[in-house]
C-alpha cells in the first residue's frame, strides 16, 4: 500500500517533469526547461527582464503564472517580450499575508514569480518548498531567493549587460546584450553561460549571433561594470 | 472584504402585465411571450396557471382563458404614471420594467420619518395613480402594490414578493440575513432574482438537501465556488443579504456619458431613438475598453422648449444595446402620453452610464468552457481575495494612450466572470500608432507612481529644458531617493508629449529622456513644469 502511494505521489513524478523555456535560454537548463517544484533565483542588472523571459513559454502553454509583489512589471514591454497575459494574475501587495498567498498560489498556478521586496518567514519558506515539490509548482525569484527565505535550486545571474543605440544626447536605447551565468546544484553545478539580446530592437528576446561579433564585444566600448545589486530592488524600495 | 449594501425600497405591482394589457383583474386572461405564460390574472392563477408554463398547457387548464401577446413597451408606458407619482417622493427611482421599480431609502426615509412612513406614502401615491389609470375609485386588493424595504436589493425584492406576508414588509436594518434565512432556495430562481438562469442551480441545491437560503448562506464560500463557480458565490451572497453585484462593482476611469443634439429637432419618437442608437453604440465601445457592462443608465431627453424627461433604468444582469434603445423608446412613448408631454420637438438625447460591473462573458458559464487548470487557478485566487480583499488579484487589460499609465491597466479579477481568452483582446489600441508613443523597446519596470528626481550638470546645478525640450546644460548626474546618486554615461531625447493640447485644463507639456547610468541601468525620465520625474526603468 505504501509503495503504491509512493509511486502515485506527485513527489516522484514532478522530478522528471519540466516547464518549457524558450530556446534562447533553454541551453542554461540541464533538462532544457524549469524542473517542476524547483526554485530559481535571478539576480543582476536585468533580473526582472530575465525572470520574465523565463515565463514566456509557460505563459503561452495554457499554464497559469502568478506574480507576487511585482506591481511595476509593465505589461506592454512584457507582451513585446512574448509573454501572454491571458493566464497571468498579479498579487501586488500581499503584505503580511504573503505566506498564505503563496501557499494558495501553489495550489492553483504552475509558476510563481516573486518580486524583490517579498520576505517570507523562515518556517513558511520551508513549508512552501515542501509543498512546491509535492505539487510541482516552481518559483522564480527576482533578486536573492535567500532574502525571502527560499533555498534556490538554480541561480541565474546577469553577469554583464551592455546597451546599444544610445549616445551622448543622441540616439536611443535600442537593444541590450546580456550574459547570463548559471550556478546550480547537482547536475547543474557546472558553470554555464548564455549570451542573449534582452531586449532586442523589437523588444524581444533573441540569441546573439556570435559568428559576426568580435569575441571581446563585452569588453569593448560599451562595457558595463560587473553586475551591481539589481535595480529592480532599488526601484521597488521606494514604491 | 467590505461589502456595501444600499438600503432599498422595492415596489412591485402584482399581475401588472395583464393589467397593463387592459384586462380587468377578475377576468380569465394570461399574457404570453414566445409561447410561454409571463403573467396571469388572479382568477387564472386559481386554475393553476403559473408564469413559465406553455400556452397550450395553460389553455388545457382553463379553456376560457383569454391569451394576450406580451408587449413590454405597453407595460412600461402604463407604469409611467406610477413612476411620475413617486417622483415627488424621491428623484432616484430605478425602473426595472413595468410594474417593478426601486429606490434607495436613505434620503426619503429620513424626510418622511422612517421606512414604515415612507412605505405608507409610497403605497398611498401608487394607489392614487393606479385608480386614475384604471378609472376605478378603489383598486382591488389583489393588484395593490407590494412593498419591501431591506438592506439589500434582493432581500427587499423577496420581502415585496413573498405571498405569505403583508403588503408592506419592512426588514429591520442588519436583519436581512435573518429575514431571508427561512425562505426556500427557489426564490433564487424567481424572475426578480439577479441570478441569471438559476433554475438548474436551485434544483441541484435541493438535491443536495439545501432547502433554505440559510443552508446556502452558511456554506463555506470556497466550497460553493469549487462546486458551482461564480453563480454559487453569488447565490450565497444573496442568501446572506448581500447584493451580489456590490463586490463586483468597479469604478470606471471616468463617467461614461454620451449626448447628441437632434438637428433638426425631432417630432417623432423614432427619430430620437435613432439618434440614441448611435450613442448607445459609442457607450458600448467605451465600456468594452474598460471591460465593463452597464447595469444602470440614466436617460435624459430635452425638448426645444427646455422640457426634460429624465429616468433611471436598471437591469438585473446587463443592458445590451437593444435593451437601452428600447428603454429610450419606452421612456419617450411614456412621456408623450403623460400629463406633461413635451411642448416642442425633441432636441437633445443624453445617456449617462450610472453603474457598471466588469464584463462577464457570464453567459459562458463557469463549467465546460474553461480548463481544469483555470478552475484550479481561479479557486486559489478566490482564496487570496478572501484574505486580502476583492481588488487584490489583478489581471492585465490594455488601454490606449501615450502615457505608460494609460497603456498599462490592471483590473481586479472577478472569479467566474473571468474568461482567460477575453482578457487582452478588448481594444485594438495597442497596435494603433499613437502619435508620441514611446519608441520600442518599452521599459519593463513601470513605476505605479512617478518619483521625483534631480538631474544636475557638472557644477551640481539642476537642469531644466527649453520650450522645445532641449536640455539647457549637459546632464552629468542623476539623484533620487530610490536610485541614489549616479553618473550619467549616455542619454537620449527629448520625446515631446503635448497631451490634450485642445483642453486647457488638462493640458500638460512634457518632455521625456532616456538616461543610461554608470551602473548599467537605464531609465525613462520626464520633465514637466521644470520638475524631473522617474517614470520607468529599462530593467
Amino acid at each position: 500500500m505504501n509503495d503504491i502511494h509512493q509511486m502515485s505521489s506527485p513527489l516522484v513524478l514532478a522530478r522528471n517533469r519540466t516547464f518549457p523555456v524558450v530556446d534562447e535560454l533553454a541551453g542554461l537548463f540541464t533538462d532544457r526547461g524549469i524542473r517542476q517544484g524547483s526554485t530559481i533565483e535571478v539576480t543582476g542588472v536585468a533580473a526582472l527582464s530575465l525572470a520574465s523571459a523565463l515565463t514566456i513559454s509557460v505563459s503561452r502553454s495554457g499554464s497559469w503564472v502568478g506574480a507576487v509583489g511585482l506591481p511595476m512589471l509593465g505589461s506592454s514591454a512584457a507582451s513585446d517580450l512574448g509573454i501572454k497575459f491571458s493566464r497571468w494574475a498579479f498579487i501586488d501587495h500581499p503584505g503580511d499575508q504573503v505566506g498564505a498567498v503563496i501557499h494558495a498560489l501553489i495550489a492553483g498556478v504552475d509558476l510563481i514569480l516573486v518580486g524583490p521586496d517579498i520576505k517570507l518567514r523562515s518556517d513558511h519558506g520551508r513549508k512552501i518548498s515542501a509543498l512546491m515539490r509535492e505539487r510541482g509548482t516552481s518559483i522564480i525569484t527576482v533578486g536573492k531567493a535567500t532574502l525571502c527565505n527560499l533555498r534556490p535550486d538554480l541561480c541565474l545571474r546577469v553577469s554583464q549587460a551592455a546597451w546599444t543605440g544610445i549616445g551622448w544626447g543622441h540616439g536611443r536605447l535600442l537593444s541590450r546584450k546580456i550574459e547570463v551565468e548559471l550556478v546550480g546544484r547537482g547536475a547543474d553545478s557546472n558553470l554555464r553561460s548564455e549570451l542573449v539580446w534582452l531586449p532586442d530592437k523589437e523588444g524581444r528576446l533573441n540569441i546573439v549571433d556570435q559568428s559576426n561579433e568580435p569575441a571581446n564585444f563585452l569588453r569593448s566600448a560599451y562595457r558595463m561594470q560587473k553586475a551591481l545589486p539589481d535595480i529592480g530592488e532599488q526601484v521597488l524600495q521606494a514604491s | 472584504m467590505v461589502l456595501t449594501n444600499t438600503r432599498t425600497l422595492v415596489l412591485i405591482i402584482p399581475h401588472w402585465r395583464v393589467i397593463a394589457a387592459g384586462v380587468a383583474h377578475d377576468h380569465l386572461a394570461a399574457v404570453v411571450d414566445k409561447d410561454r405564460v409571463v403573467d396571469v390574472t388572479p382568477d387564472g392563477a386559481e386554475h393553476g396557471i403559473t408564469p413559465g408554463i406553455r400556452r397550450r398547457e395553460a389553455q388545457k387548464l382553463c379553456a376560457d382563458l383569454k391569451i394576450i401577446d406580451d408587449d413590454e413597451e405597453r407595460s412600461v408606458r402604463k407604469f409611467n404614471s406610477v413612476v411620475t407619482a413617486l417622483e415627488s417622493v424621491t428623484p432616484r427611482i430605478e425602473i426595472a420594467t413595468g410594474g417593478w421599480c426601486s429606490f434607495p431609502t436613505r434620503g426619503p426615509s429620513r424626510y418622511f420619518g422612517g421606512d414604515q412612513a415612507l412605505a405608507r406614502i409610497v403605497v398611498e401615491r401608487t394607489l392614487k395613480a393606479l385608480s386614475v389609470a384604471l378609472k376605478t375609485t378603489e383598486v382591488p386588493s389583489v393588484i395593490q402594490p407590494r412593498i419591501g424595504v431591506a438592506d439589500s436589493r434582493f432581500a427587499a425584492v423577496v420581502a415585496a414578493t413573498s405571498k405569505s406576508l403583508s403588503r408592506v414588509q419592512v426588514v429591520v436594518p442588519e436583519g436581512s440575513a435573518a429575514f431571508l434565512a427561512s425562505f426556500p432556495v427557489d426564490v433564487l430562481a424567481s424572475k426578480y432574482s439577479p441570478l441569471p438562469e438559476a433554475q438548474e442551480l436551485v434544483d441541484v441545491f435541493r438535491r443536495l438537501g439545501l432547502k433554505t437560503l440559510e443552508d446556502v448562506g452558511s456554506l463555506p464560500s470556497e466550497e460553493l465556488f469549487a462546486r458551482f463557480g461564480s453563480p454559487g458565490l453569488l447565490a450565497q451572497q444573496l442568501a446572506q443579504g448581500i447584493d451580489g453585484r456590490a463586490p463586483l462593482l468597479h469604478s470606471i476611469s471616468d463617467v461614461v456619458s454620451e449626448e447628441s443634439e437632434i438637428d433638426p429637432p425631432a417630432e417623432h419618437v423614432e427619430t430620437a431613438v435613432f439618434v440614441a442608437k448611435a450613442l448607445v453604440d459609442r457607450i458600448h465601445q467605451r465600456l468594452a475598453i474598460e471591460g465593463a457592462v452597464c447595469v444602470r443608465i440614466l436617460i435624459e431627453v430635452e425638448s426645444e422648449h427646455g422640457d426634460v424627461s429624465s429616468r433611471l433604468w436598471r437591469h438585473e444582469h446587463q443592458f445590451t444595446s437593444a435593451d437601452i434603445t428600447d428603454r429610450v423608446r419606452w421612456q419617450l412613448e411614456g412621456w408623450y402620453q403623460s400629463e406633461n408631454p413635451p411642448t416642442g420637438p425633441l432636441s437633445l438625447v443624453r445617456l449617462i452610464v450610472d453603474e457598471t460591473v466588469p464584463d462577464s462573458g457570464q453567459q459562458l458559464g463557469f463549467w465546460g468552457e474553461k480548463t481544469v487548470n483555470d478552475e484550479r487557478a481561479i479557486r486559489s485566487f478566490v482564496r487570496i481575495q478572501g484574505l486580502l480583499g476583492p481588488d487584490s488579484v489583478t489581471v492585465v487589460q490594455r488601454g490606449g494612450g501615450r502615457r505608460l499609465a494609460d497603456i498599462e491597466r490592471r483590473v481586479p479579477l472577478v472569479a467566474g466572470r473571468f474568461d482567460p481568452d477575453q482578457v487582452i483582446t478588448l481594444p485594438e489600441s495597442t497596435t494603433a500608432p499613437w502619435p508620441g508613443r514611446l519608441p520600442a523597446p518599452l521599459p519593463l519596470a513601470v513605476l505605479p507612481q512617478a518619483q521625483q528626481l534631480e538631474v544636475t550638470d557638472s557644477n551640481g546645478r539642476r537642469i531644466g529644458v527649453s520650450g522645445r525640450g532641449h536640455m539647457e546644460e549637459d546632464p552629468v548626474r542623476i539623484r533620487s531617493d530610490s536610485l541614489g546618486s549616479h553618473l550619467i554615461i549616455g542619454w537620449g531625447g527629448p520625446w515631446l508629449l503635448d497631451e490634450k493640447w485642445w483642453d486647457p485644463a488638462m493640458k500638460s507639456r512634457q518632455a521625456r529622456f532616456q538616461f543610461l547610468l554608470e551602473d548599467g541601468t537605464a531609465h525613462l525620465c520626464v520633465i514637466e513644469n521644470g520638475e524631473w520625474w522617474l517614470e520607468a526603468s529599462y530593467e
